[in-house]
């Protein structure tokens, strides 16, 4: 027993520096344990390792990861080239629009400077035709070749859809149901895209097109057959205000409202002939 | 005098809505079931007590629920025509509730109700059906035997007027 004591005290002696160190170590670690298990400790020791990171790849992350991720894109494509084309089909779509229409207004532009240069009378009937008319002379050749023409006018009701007066160059089918169905197909419209507070202004066919202008309690179609040039628009659009504000604002009987148009706008048909 | 209004037929899918209005406009009926898309604007001019009304009709799709149709489709009705089929309780069961909704979107508007296909039920069946029908005011029709197809109408038609 004596003999344990003292060789006890013999390790005691020889290794009390080793022990004291061995304490300190395990404090240590425990200590540091603490402050990797312990978010609220970690974190703000690891976030500007981390910051510098995400710094770093953003500023090299195309020469660290560009050619990976052109390669994953290009077998991403090879692989799955129909969603790309649907994903992609309305962009290229929009596009092929918008270049279409800027070539068109190239190719405008180019008619007119070609007119400039010619001298025949014909072209210079034309132009000043345009002139007096205030239209361009591109337009004026596209109109001669397919001349707008009024069809049809229709006064209907806004929500009831009931006609509250027509005039028709040519014969049309009950023009009742046309004003009820032009009305469905608006609310049809308004309700299927959820646009309450916006209105349908136009239905184009290809040659023929219905405009609709929109008033507080009834709306206006006209129905024109040709090409629609923005001058024949503009003119119709006239028309539909002056119409508007002389005739329907006064609040009339139906049969007096379709007598009137039936003058107002023969003479306007009249005169554009 | 010709007055023109706008009538709209409502009730679930199925219950004859285009049938009533073939029958009553074209005097037709067709056994083919073709379910109706969207909205059908058609026209008939009545002649009530010497005033011409001139109705157009719009036969609007069914639906499980008539709040379900476009509110756009019904705004502007001047009178309503309700049509369940006596043979299909799915279709009336909630009627009450379904006019009580038309009555807040249309105020004052008159509403015809029409249980219609009474041909279904023969006529011990049907009068059974109607003593134990709570709503009052309903006319039995049958599209396909042209039964009370235009008295249906007549009664809306008068009732606008009024």
């Amino acid at each position: 027993m004596a003999k344990d004591i003292l060789f006890y005290k013999l390790k005691q002696i020889l290794f009390d520096e080793e022990w004291s160190e061995s304490r300190k170590l395990a404090q240590k670690l425990e200590e540091v344990n603490n402050k990797i298990e312990n978010r609220k400790e970690l974190q703000p020791r690891v976030e500007p390792i981390l910051n510098d990171k995400v710094d770093f790849l953003q500023q090299n992350f195309s020469s660290l990861f560009g050619p990976q991720v052109t390669r994953t894109i290009k077998t991403q494509i090879k692989e799955s080239q129909d969603e790309v084309v649907e994903a992609l089909y309305p962009i290229i779509g929009k596009m092929i629009k918008k270049y279409i229409a800027r070539e068109l207004e190239l190719l405008s532009e180019k008619i007119d400077r070609q007119l400039d240069n010619a001298f025949s009378w014909e072209n210079l009937w034309r132009k000043i035709r345009a002139w007096f008319g205030g239209a361009a002379a591109s337009d004026m050749i596209i109109r001669d070749s397919v001349e707008p023409k009024l069809e049809q006018i229709l006064v209907i009701e806004q929500r009831s859809g009931l006609l509250i007066g027509s005039f028709s160059v040519t014969p049309s089918i009950d023009q009742d149901m046309t004003a009820g169905m032009i009305t469905a197909l608006k609310s049809f419209a308004s309700d299927a895209f959820y646009r309450e507070a916006e209105d349908l202004e136009m239905i184009e066919y290809e040659t023929f097109k219905l405009l609709i202008r929109n008033f507080q309690s009834f709306y206006i179609v006209a129905a024109v057959s040709g090409a629609l040039t923005q001058h024949f628009k503009n003119h119709i659009d006239d028309l539909i205000l002056d119409f508007a504000d002389k005739v329907l604002n006064k609040k009339q009987e139906s049969t007096a409202i379709e007598k009137e148009m039936k003058t107002y706008f023969k003479k306007s048909v009249d005169a554009n002939q | 005098m010709l007055i023109s209004k706008k009538v709209i037929l409502l009730g679930k899918f199925g219950v004859g809505k285009t049938s009533l209005i073939k029958r009553f406009v074209f005097q037709k009926f067709s056994e083919e079931y073709q379910t109706t898309i969207g909205v059908k604007v058609d026209k008939k001019i009545l002649n009530i007590h010497g005033v011409e009304l001139n109705m157009l009709i719009w036969d609007i799709a069914g639906e499980t629920s008539s709040m379900r149709v476009p509110q756009s489709y019904k705004l502007g009705a001047h009178g309503v025509l309700y049509v369940f089929d006596v043979t299909r309780p799915s279709s009336y069961d909630n009627i009450q509730k379904e006019l009580q909704e038309i009555g807040k979107l249309l105020p004052g508007v008159p509403v015809q109700v029409v249980g219609n296909k009474i041909d279904l039920l023969g006529d011990v069946r049907l009068q059974k059906f109607r003593a134990s029908f709570f709503l009052e005011g309903v006319i039995y029709a049958s599209a396909k035997e042209d039964v009370q197809v235009e008295e249906a109408f007549e009664r809306l038609g008068k009732a606008i007027l009024q």
